[in-house]
Order: C-alpha cells, then sequence, then structure tokens
C-alpha cells in the first residue's frame, strides 16, 4: 500500500521540470551562469543592505571624523569626502536607500500596472479600456523629469513625491504588456469554464488570468527596480530625488564639484558601487527573461 | 486627398490626449504648483494687496475656468509675458529650442544611426563572438547611469585631468567651430548611453525578421549580405524601428537635453522649463507643456504616415 502511494507521490516530483514553466524555467535559469552571476552579486548587495536596515554596518555614514578629501587608508578604505564623511562607509549606507527604492517602486508599479493592464485586458473595447489606455497615453506623454520635479513641487518637497512619480509613470509599460497577455488568456478554455460554473468576474480576473501573467510581471518588476535606481541618481543631481540620508546620486551630485579639483573617491565609488549593482540586476533580469519566454520554454 | 483625410481624423482623435497631457500638467505645474503671491508683494503685505495680486496672477478664479482660459491660450498660441523675467513666453522659447535642437540632433542622429548598425551585425553574426561582444557592450552601456557618463567624459575630455580639448561647460556658440568645441561632449556622452538600449531594442528586432522565411530563401538564393541586410530585413523591420525614434523625438525635445542642460549650464528649453516648474512660472509651464502634447499628437500622426510610406501594406483608414 504505501509503496504504491509512495510511487504515486514520486513520479510526478521527479518529472516536475519538464512539467511545469516554473520548474522549466528554474531549470534553465540555473544553468544560465550570467544569470547565475548577477543573480549572486544581487543578492550580496541585499545582504549588504539588509546589514545596513538591522544597523550591523554602514553607521557611521554621517560621522564628519576625517580630514578633507582623506586618501584611501585602513582607517578610511574608501577615504573621506569634502567635510569628511567616510565614503565606503556612505556608500555601503546608499545600499539600503537603492534597494528601498529600488522595491517599493518595482513592487507598487508592477502592482499597478498588473491591475491596470488586467482591466484593460479584460474589458478590451470597453469605456474601462478605453480609460485605462488614455489615462496611459497622457502619462507617457508628458516629459519624465519634468513630471517628477511637478510632482515634487505639488507635494510641497515631500519626500515621496519621487517614489510617487516614478510608481505613476512606470507602470504603463508593464501595464501595456499584461493588457496583450490578458487578451489572448481570455478565450481560453478555463476562461470560459469559470464563466460558465458563474464564478464571479473580478475573481476570474484576479484569481485565474493574473496568475498566468507572473513571468510578465516577474521580469516587469526586475526591469522596472533597474529604472528606479537608475532614476534616482539624476533625480537626486537635479534636487528632487533622496531628500534625507543619502543615496549614490547624492553622492555623485555632491562629487561634480570635487572632480573638478581633482578628487576621484567619491564619484568613482559611488558609480562603481551603483554601476555593477545596475549590470548584475540587468544579467539577473535577462537570464530570467530568457527563463520565462514561454516560447523558448516550450523548445527546451 | 486620402493622406489630408485621415491627417484631419488623426489630428481630431488626438484631442482626448491633448486634453489629458494639459490637463494632468496644468493640475499638477500650474495648480498645485508653487504660490507666487508673496514673492511678488513686499514685507507685511494688507489683506487688500494680497487678495490683489492673486486676482493679477488669477489664483482666485476657479479651477475650470483657469483650465479653460489656459486652453484659449493654447489654441491662439498667445502666453503673455514669464512670471519672473517679464519677458514673452514666445521669445524665451523661440530662443532655447534652436539651442535644445542644436544640441541634442547630432548625438540622435548618430545613436540611432550606429545603434541600427551595430544591431545588424550583431545580428548577422548571431551567436558569433561579434554579437557577444556588442551585446556584451550594449549591456554595460545600459547599465552605466547618464550623469556618470556625462562626469566620466568631462573629467577625460574637458578637464586638465584628461585630454583637456573641449571647454568644460557653457553654451558661448558663434561660429561652427565653437559650435563643434561645445557641442562633442554631450554628443558623445549621449550617443554612448543611447547605444546601449538603441541597439538591443533594433537587434531584437532585426533577430526577429531574420529568422522568418524569406531571408532563408533569399540566402539560399545567394543574395549578397549587404543586400540581404538591407533589402530583405531591414526594410521590413523599418515600422518598429521607425516607431521607437519617432516616439523619442517629442521626449528628445523636451527633457531628453535637461540633464546635458542643466549638467553643461546651456539655456536649452529643457532648462528654461526646468527653472519654471522650480520658480512657479506658469505662463512657461502652461506653454511647454501644451506644445509638447501638441507636437506628440503631430508626432503620432506623421508615424502613422510614415508607416505607410515604408510599408505600402498599411492602409490609412
Amino acid at each position: 500500500m504505501s509503496a504504491v502511494t509512495d510511487k504515486m507521490m514520486d513520479v510526478p516530483a521527479v518529472n516536475e521540470h519538464h512539467e511545469s514553466i516554473w520548474g522549466k524555467a528554474l531549470y534553465k535559469f540555473r544553468r544560465d551562469r550570467t544569470g547565475m552571476l548577477g543573480l549572486g552579486i544581487v543578492l550580496v548587495y541585499f545582504a549588504a543592505a539588509l546589514g545596513v536596515w538591522f544597523g550591523i554596518w554602514g553607521t557611521e555614514w554621517s560621522d564628519v571624523e576625517g580630514p578633507k578629501w582623506g586618501a584611501m587608508s585602513a582607517e578610511h578604505w574608501f577615504g573621506t569626502n569634502i567635510i569628511g564623511q567616510d565614503i565606503f562607509q556612505r556608500s555601503l549606507y546608499s545600499t539600503k536607500t537603492a534597494f528601498e527604492i529600488g522595491l517599493i517602486v518595482a513592487v507598487l508599479s508592477t502592482l499597478l500596472g498588473a491591475l491596470l493592464g488586467a482591466l484593460a485586458g479584460f474589458f478590451s473595447g470597453t469605456w474601462i479600456d478605453a480609460v485605462i489606455l488614455w489615462l496611459k497615453g497622457v502619462l507617457d506623454s508628458i516629459p519624465f523629469y519634468l513630471f517628477v520635479a511637478a510632482v515634487a513641487f505639488a507635494l510641497k518637497g515631500n519626500p515621496w513625491a519621487m517614489h510617487v512619480a516614478m510608481v505613476s509613470t512606470f507602470w504603463t509599460t508593464t501595464g501595456r504588456l499584461v493588457r496583450g497577455e490578458v487578451i489572448k488568456l481570455r478565450n481560453f478554455e478555463f476562461v470560459e469554464a469559470s464563466r460558465a460554473i458563474g464564478v464571479p468576474q473580478l475573481t476570474i480576473i484576479f484569481r485565474h488570468i493574473v496568475p498566468n501573467t507572473f513571468h510578465i510581471l516577474l521580469v516587469q518588476a526586475t526591469i522596472v527596480f533597474v529604472a528606479a535606481i537608475k532614476s534616482e541618481v539624476i533625480l537626486s543631481f537635479l534636487g528632487l530625488g533622496v531628500q534625507d540620508g543619502v543615496s549614490w546620486g547624492l553622492m555623485i551630485s555632491e562629487s561634480t564639484m570635487e572632480v573638478l579639483a581633482g578628487f576621484f573617491n567619491n564619484f568613482a565609488w559611488a558609480s562603481i558601487f551603483l554601476f555593477v549593482l545596475v549590470m548584475a540586476f540587468n544579467m539577473f533580469s535577462d537570464a530570467l527573461q530568457d527563463a520565462l519566454d514561454p516560447k523558448k520554454v516550450a523548445e527546451s | 486627398m486620402d493622406v489630408l483625410k485621415y491627417a484631419i481624423r488623426k489630428l481630431v482623435g488626438g484631442i482626448p490626449l491633448i486634453l489629458g497631457v494639459t490637463f494632468v500638467s496644468f493640475l499638477l505645474m500650474v495648480y498645485f504648483g508653487p504660490d507666487l503671491t508673496f514673492e511678488m508683494l513686499g514685507k507685511n503685505p494688507t489683506p487688500e494687496q494680497i487678495a490683489e495680486v492673486r486676482k493679477e496672477l488669477g489664483y482666485d478664479r476657479p479651477f475650470l475656468v483657469r483650465y479653460a482660459e489656459y486652453l484659449k491660450e493654447l489654441a491662439t498660441l498667445d502666453f503673455g509675458l514669464s512670471d519672473s523675467s517679464g519677458e514673452p513666453v514666445s521669445a524665451m522659447l523661440l530662443r532655447s529650442i534652436p539651442i535644445s535642437l542644436a544640441l541634442v540632433t547630432p548625438g540622435f542622429i548618430l545613436g540611432n544611426l550606429l545603434g541600427v548598425l551595430l544591431a545588424l551585425v550583431a545580428a548577422y553574426h548571431r551567436s558569433g563572438w561579434i554579437d557577444k561582444a556588442i551585446m556584451g557592450f550594449s549591456v554595460v552601456g545600459m547599465s552605466i547611469s547618464f550623469l556618470i557618463v556625462i562626469i566620466a567624459f568631462q573629467i577625460l575630455l574637458s578637464s586638465s585631468y584628461g585630454l583637456n580639448l573641449f571647454p568644460v561647460r557653457g553654451w558661448n556658440v558663434h561660429s561652427l567651430y565653437d559650435y563643434v568645441m561645445y557641442v562633442t561632449v554631450p554628443t558623445l556622452a549621449s550617443v554612448f548611453v543611447a547605444l546601449g538600449y538603441n541597439t538591443r531594442f533594433y537587434r531584437a528586432v532585426i533577430v526577429e525578421e531574420m529568422t522568418r522565411d524569406h531571408v532563408r530563401t533569399a540566402r539560399a538564393f545567394g543574395i549578397r549580405p549587404g543586400k540581404l541586410l538591407y533589402k530583405h530585413i531591414l526594410k521590413n523591420s523599418a515600422i518598429p524601428i521607425i516607431t521607437r525614434i519617432m516616439f523619442s523625438i517629442p521626449l528628445v525635445i523636451v527633457s531628453g537635453s535637461l540633464l546635458i542642460e542643466s549638467y553643461f549650464g546651456i539655456p536649452g528649453v529643457g532648462k528654461v522649463t526646468f527653472d519654471a516648474i522650480t520658480t512657479g512660472d506658469q505662463p512657461v509651464l502652461k506653454a511647454v507643456v501644451g506644445l509638447t502634447a501638441v507636437l506628440f499628437v503631430i508626432t503620432l500622426l506623421l508615424t502613422d504616415i510614415m508607416y505607410r510610406a515604408v510599408d505600402p501594406r498599411v492602409s490609412l483608414k
């Protein structure tokens, strides 16, 4: 008896890689060396960010204790900036800032994109779709930096203005992709079947259709994450970004005066930290995209 | 005639978009924007003086009335005088738009042209080392922040720590030589950044076309690579390429140069608009936002007509 159940339990477990799209994707992703390297680097950064979050390291980022523009030394690994703050501590602390911005913007704009995209797709051809498409068109037509500046001033310099502006513009691509996928999915038999047994419309959309767009959402979330931390740098330079604390963008904009005087530590280290994280995330995101592409999964 | 009819229909269809863009921008920039009342008044103003200034600035009227008036200004292209400099808005725009265009055009053209070329080369050698090198370069290009590229190019090319060939910042153009001197560093920086994204996008488009049956057939007929790439592949992938280029035009004109303009201290339209947002200069904002929206609709229209030009199968109905 038990042998039989074991067999029945075992067989699908062994074959699972080749059964579900996620199993296949995982299998494929694991073999993608660039993607795994990217993921590894992102996890190291994430650990660094968590360490800052729990106050394990990066606690002296605002202390003024070193010399002005100190060189790299055992005490100040990356040197010090114009007022003698430790650049290593600041770069490390900025990792937390970057993850905060990236995660908040990526999660919220993906949720918003999924919600509006699914509604537009499911009700495509109706006024709901028209309104959502119009909204997307409008948001896409306003120049991004000007939009952020306008939101920042409309919110009276609220530190969340940057996040609000990013979320309200970054959902549009996700929304468009989800809409397209939902239009395809809503004609499938499983949707027809759930309609036939009287499942409410919203349940059909959010329980049955949207989970089938998760592969799009996951990839889009990584793309938005990268876009958010890259935009932060430029917005902080323009004075619209991070208001309190420190970020790579603030460090780079501080450094614009220093580089002309010949002190490159602040600029170089902030740039390297930012570049490595963005590069790793891009590699991870590409591999994820390859692994989750339904066409490619079907082939392998 | 058909084209004209189509154009008119398309322009009318663009009205909701213009209304939307202007409404959202008006709401954000003008209604919730900075309040200039107290900047225009002296110390210790009386309530009457406050009321008078608010009336002069139009703050006392209902939102919809102000918005309707703005639409009227937009329709007649008469935006009045700037709040901060007292200069006519049209004069400010006429001065700054050519500067922005002169600044971004070379980079925009080079960035797209080189992007298509590199994408063709990469796609032709798909999965070979040339492809991998080009795509690796493009991921690196995508991963470096624009700001970092600008600063790095400035250090390398126009400071005494590098080659020191070009002016550090500013825009003091009186001759072609000046123009080349001032435009080179910003152009190189924007090409570097644009190439990463462009090459990747165009490669995906071209690879998609390259795997089609007609290309395999053409190859089997022994058509030369140059002709194959141009006639059979590039022409057929023209629609997504045109879409990308056309849609980036309105944004490039208004905000694409904002970062470069503020970093290099160039008085282009991006800088003018940015300053207008930060100082609450409403007439300027209204003009720029309204014109951007109109530009967008015109671009949409031109894009559709260009589809028709490159692909006769597209019908303008």
